[in-house]
């Protein structure tokens, strides 16, 4: 059920709209109002949390393109943020590069060297890939911290909070707006381009690469357009991050970070749009969650010996993970249209 | 000439023992096609459990192990009943990240367990060092190379001869036919997992007497990410190949290109060769090439 | 259609949860409005209890907590306040430890301290752009350069380098020229410090770095670094890593025959009880360290008290240095409030906003000056514009007979200019 009941298609325009339905609007305006609002309502703690989630839709929409739609393992992902991020770095202190512009520019490099990297899936496939990605991970970071010139090593640069014409973005709040803006413009531009006709040319490939070909798919060049989209998406994330960080090491970009960013995918769902965002906002809440658990425990059992609730943190954080995955192994993306068709059908069954 | 000797030396006698890390993760591929991202943090939790039964616990060496030993069988066992099985028949990436949860887990249990987090094994084997001419090595690389093309031959015997071995064989080669020909693969998983976590028991007990038990052996287990996909995912020999010649690199690259190119290079070499190899075998050394239909 | 039912379950339990922490991350909040009865000063504090540097994180969060315990419990607080103490884990997480900040802050914490110099750099910015002043336990140049809301406690891995070339030259080298030293760092900020000090300084210092090697955390094996190292030929050996890399190193020269005859040298990061034990005794007999504290167990005014402590709750922890600077630490944030309380008055203190925020900088860190920390290390003094160094001093050790002996007092550290 992928329409609300009685939904019907009569021109190609209504076919093709994402938002179908009266009730629909009325959502979609709802929830942009109660986005919107939260900086009215939440302290600057959870502003930055959702900051954060927001910059982390933006990387994970790339990783969806990359491993979700067309199929290719990347375990690289935080070193392409990382390329994002310190282009903007050194464009906005040493040229006085307009932040949207660098944000561009971030982009743009980090598609580019992702399409370095992405040479090899001309021959190589599935996890004899990831080593390509993950080598990029290890081989950005090492230039990083030896090319101490322009990136200052493990001393890391400072980055000014980014600024449109008269706007300054240096309050959470500021943050909040332009972060969940360009995530909002991120996440409209995938679902779309999923049903472009590139959308369909990477399912093809990730389905079956030689049945693609056969059907006249040039698979090797969507690879490498894959490749480009997934880490220009990197390296838009990057930048963010970097501006609402205000200052940058390598250390920020590991490859645990990259590892966790598959998982993260994996828990939302592949190859789906809504996918990554639930993703992201279970991780990362669940994340915070933990941080907040272990003094909670702490302080309500003092006699409980000292390692244990540091130690709990990781433990439910793990578990967590395992239960969800357990009990939904097609992604959280998958309950949530079960969910939808379920109401949809309400009150019957069938 | 020789400093060559002892790069060469070095860095096969290190490669072994990256090799019998690296046999854990190809153990669990070669029957379920599942990449075990937890493999550092169960190293890390058997390295802890010999800690805890050597020099906690008092008890002799060889009750140690064997102890240890038991612990990994229940631990591989435990995995696979409760985390893997429910998940049989579902995409590969869903059992690989939830090895990533699985990793957070018993990184949790061992902050719980031995809030020490620095540790170091009693001495399980002589420290002498051994002269090979002008070269040196420290006994402890060479027991565990030792050990670890036992494990090898054990192990390939194993799936060579054996029948369960066969039938895990076969389970990686077609999960639904297998099953067709009532092959119990529940306990060929279950095996496999027994199998890997013992492996990477022992890698640990030897990683750690040499290095002292602290979190970085979770990275260790990353370490042996390059190594098996450079000999190919399914293929112990490329394992026992590849380990080997990924330490000889490592040494003998470094020991040349630092000076040019600047410290830290050898960190960088393995991934760099990988690639090359990489673009010219695409399934490793020594992997199973699948033809492919449509 | 049960597993249906366990996933519903399941999830109706994890989200009631992030319901409920949302509302106690709000709940802190909400009190503030109300005249409150008396509010306690609250202080937070941002520790990698897990992750990969639990190693340190552990024992120096243990320190810091059994220390306000002390204070709280045994002195009644700090002119009969109790001090509230709000901590969370940021398991070395960069990420985390940015959002942690802005939590301590919500919270209504008057300053904050933090382990490990990594975390302490996620939270600089967000730290300096509210001027939400803190204290960073391990601290690299960086935190401190130019000079912003963090203060260090410690010298920097870069200090003790510097420190130690003094000493050298002074009372070790005997030959003519410069010395020739080689550096065997970590890859990460820990040596990466030592290496940035050495470009800037070394050259004034009157050494000669020949060579630089870099290892991971993970190494099982440096015998090719110092087979490189040897060719050099160097008088010197400096080490900036951890505990576990630092024994593989000693380990491997003995074995080269490196030692005994050349003159090895720790950072103090891997200069821990941790290292004899890794190493051995006789392995690691005759290695030189800088540590900038005392040694566990010396006789001083502040040792039985943290002693006893440490006994009494982290039995494990006992002769451990790192325990001893989280405990440290606790004591200058004691002192930092003293001072505090002393300008100003405890209603403006407890409110921990912008306005508490700034008397604390002003009127707590900066009038910190000559605290002796009970004698645990050097006097700390806040009081310079620039030089945001607590201490700034170290004492050089020698490992004799699996003991770490002092060979000096108190030496200075000097001050790198990295601008």
């Amino acid at each position: 059920m992928s329409l609300p009941c009685g939904t019907r298609n009569y021109s190609y325009a209504t076919d093709i709209a994402i938002i179908r339905t009266k009730t629909q609007w009325v959502m979609f305006i709802a929830f942009l109002l109660l986005i919107f609002s939260f900086p009215f309502y939440f302290p600057r703690f959870w502003l930055d949390v959702m900051n954060l989630i927001g910059i982390t839709i933006i990387a994970i929409i790339g990783l969806n393109i990359l491993v979700g739609y067309c199929g290719q393992l990347s375990i690289g992902h935080a070193g392409f943020m990382a390329v994002g991020a310190y282009t903007t770095a050194i464009l906005t202190a040493n040229f006085q590069i307009p932040f949207l512009l660098a944000l561009l520019l971030s982009g743009i490099a980090a598609g580019l060297i992702g399409l370095l990297f992405g040479v090899p899936s001309m021959r190589v496939k599935g996890f004899y890939l990831a080593i390509t990605t993950i080598a990029a991970q290890f081989i950005i970071i090492w230039i990083i911290n030896h090319w101490t010139d322009v990136t200052k090593g493990s001393m890391g640069l400072g980055v000014d909070a980014a600024s449109i014409g008269p706007l300054s973005f240096d309050s959470e709040a500021s943050q909040y707006f332009l972060i969940i803006s360009i995530t909002a413009l991120c996440v409209l531009f995938a679902t779309n381009l999923a049903r472009s006709r590139a959308g369909r040319a990477f399912i093809a490939v990730r389905d079956n690469d030689l049945a693609a070909e056969v059907m006249g798919i040039n698979v090797f060049s969507y690879k490498l357009l894959a490749f480009f989209l997934g880490c220009f998406f990197a390296g838009i994330a990057g930048s963010l991050f970097a501006q609402w960080r205000g200052h940058i090491t390598p250390e920020d970009f590991t490859f645990q970070q990259s590892i966790l960013y598959i998982g993260i995918l994996i828990i939302g769902g592949l190859g789906t749009s809504i996918g990554p965002i639930i993703g992201v906002v279970f991780i990362r809440l669940l994340e915070q969650f933990v941080t907040l658990l272990a003094p909670l425990v702490e302080r309500s059992f003092p006699d409980i010996p000292s390692g244990f609730a540091t130690g709990l943190s990781p433990m439910v954080f793990g578990l967590v993970m395992v239960v969800f995955l357990v009990l939904e192994p097609r992604g959280l993306a998958h309950r949530w249209n079960l969910f939808k068709a379920s109401y949809r059908m309400w009150p019957f069954s069938y | 000439m020789e400093q060559l000797i002892q790069y060469t030396i070095t860095g096969l006698a290190v490669g072994m023992i990256y090799a019998l890390i690296a046999l854990g993760f190809a153990l669990i591929w070669k029957s379920s096609r599942v990449a075990n991202l937890a493999l550092g943090q169960l190293v890390l939790i058997s390295s802890w459990f010999t800690y805890g039964m050597l020099v906690q616990a008092r008890f002799p060496i060889w009750l140690g192990i064997i102890l240890t030993v038991i612990f990994a069988i229940f631990l591989g066992w435990a995995i696979e009943r409760f985390t893997l099985r429910p998940l049989i028949g579902q995409p590969a990436l869903s059992l690989i990240a939830v090895t990533l949860g699985l990793g957070y887990f018993l990184e949790g249990i061992v902050v719980v367990a031995w809030p020490i987090s620095v540790a170091k094994l009693p001495q399980i084997f002589p420290n002498e060092p051994v002269y090979i001419g002008s070269a040196v090595i420290s006994q402890e690389y060479l027991w565990a190379a030792g050990i670890s093309l036992a494990l090898f031959v054990l192990l390939s015997l194993f799936f060579k001869y054996h029948k369960m071995g066969i039938a895990m064989r076969a389970t990686a080669d077609d999960q639904l036919a297998v099953q067709a020909c009532a092959v119990p693969i529940n306990r060929i998983f279950s095996l496999s997992w027994i199998f890997a976590c013992i492996v990477a028991a022992i890698g640990g007990v030897l990683i750690s007497s040499i290095g002292g038990i602290t979190n970085a052996l979770i990275e260790t287990g990353f370490k042996s990410f390059s190594v098996v996909i450079l000999g190919g995912m399914d293929s112990f020999l490329g394992c026992m190949v590849a380990g080997p010649l990924i330490g000889l690199l490592e040494n003998v690259g470094a020991g040349y290109l630092t000076a040019i190119i600047g410290p830290g290079i050898k960190d960088l070499i393995p991934f760099v060769i990988i690639i090359l190899v990489m673009l010219i075998k695409p399934y490793g050394l020594f992997g199973e090439e699948r033809i492919e239909r449509i | 259609m049960r597993k249906n039912r366990t996933f519903k379950a399941v999830s109706l339990v994890v989200v009631v949860a992030f319901i409920f922490t949302v509302l106690a991350g709000c709940a802190s909040q909400a009190p503030a409005e109300k005249p409150a009865v008396k509010k306690p000063i609250k202080i937070g504090m941002s520790i990698c209890f897990t992750g990969t540097a639990a190693e340190k994180g552990q024992p120096i969060g243990q320190g810091e907590l059994d220390a306000w315990k002390y204070i709280n419990e045994e002195l009644g607080g700090i002119n009969g306040n109790k001090i509230e103490i709000v901590w969370y884990d940021t398991a070395y997480n960069a990420a985390i430890a940015t959002t942690n900040v802005k939590k301590l802050m919500d919270d209504g914490c008057l300053f904050f301290t933090i382990v490990s110099s990594a975390d302490a750099t996620a939270s600089k910015e967000a730290a300096n752009k509210a001027g939400f002043p803190g204290l960073v336990i391990f601290s690299s140049p960086s935190l401190t350069n130019p000079p912003g809301r963090l203060y260090s406690q410690l010298p920097d891995y870069g200090d003790d380098w510097a420190a130690f070339c003094n000493y050298y030259l002074k009372n070790i080298w005997k030959g003519t020229g410069k010395p020739k030293m080689a550096l065997a760092i970590l890859s990460n900020s820990t040596g990466y410090g030592v290496r940035d000090a050495a470009r800037v300084a070394a050259d004034d210092l009157g050494i000669d770095i020949v060579t630089v090697e870099e290892h991971k955390t993970t190494t099982i094996s440096e015998i090719d670094a110092l087979t490189r190292i040897k060719a050099k030929n160097p008088d010197v050996l400096f080490i900036g890593s951890t505990p576990a890399p630092t024994s593989v190193i000693l380990k491997n020269a003995y074995e080269l025959k490196l030692t005994p005859g050349m003159t090895i040298a720790c950072g103090h990061a891997g200069f821990t009880k941790a290292l004899i034990d890794l190493a051995g005794k006789d392995i690691s007999d005759g290695i030189y360290g800088v540590f900038p504290t005392v040694n566990w167990g010396d006789d001083v005014k502040g040792m039985p008290k943290m002693n006893e402590y440490c006994t009494a709750n982290h039995k494990q922890y006992v002769g451990n240095n790192d325990y001893l600077c989280g405990w440290t630490a606790s004591l200058i944030n004691a002192e930092i409030i003293r001072q505090a309380l002393k300008n100003s008055s405890l209603d403006v203190l407890a409110k921990g906003d912008a306005t508490a925020w700034k008397i604390a900088e002003e009127k707590g860190f900066r009038m910190v000056k000559g605290y002796d920390v009970e004698g645990l290390h050097g006097p700390v003094d806040f009081s310079d514009p620039v030089d945001r160094r607590g201490s700034k001093s170290v004492k050089v050790f020698q490992i004799k007979n699996g003991e770490m002996t002092a060979l000096t007092g108190w030496i200075d550290a000097p001050y790198i200019k990295y601008q």
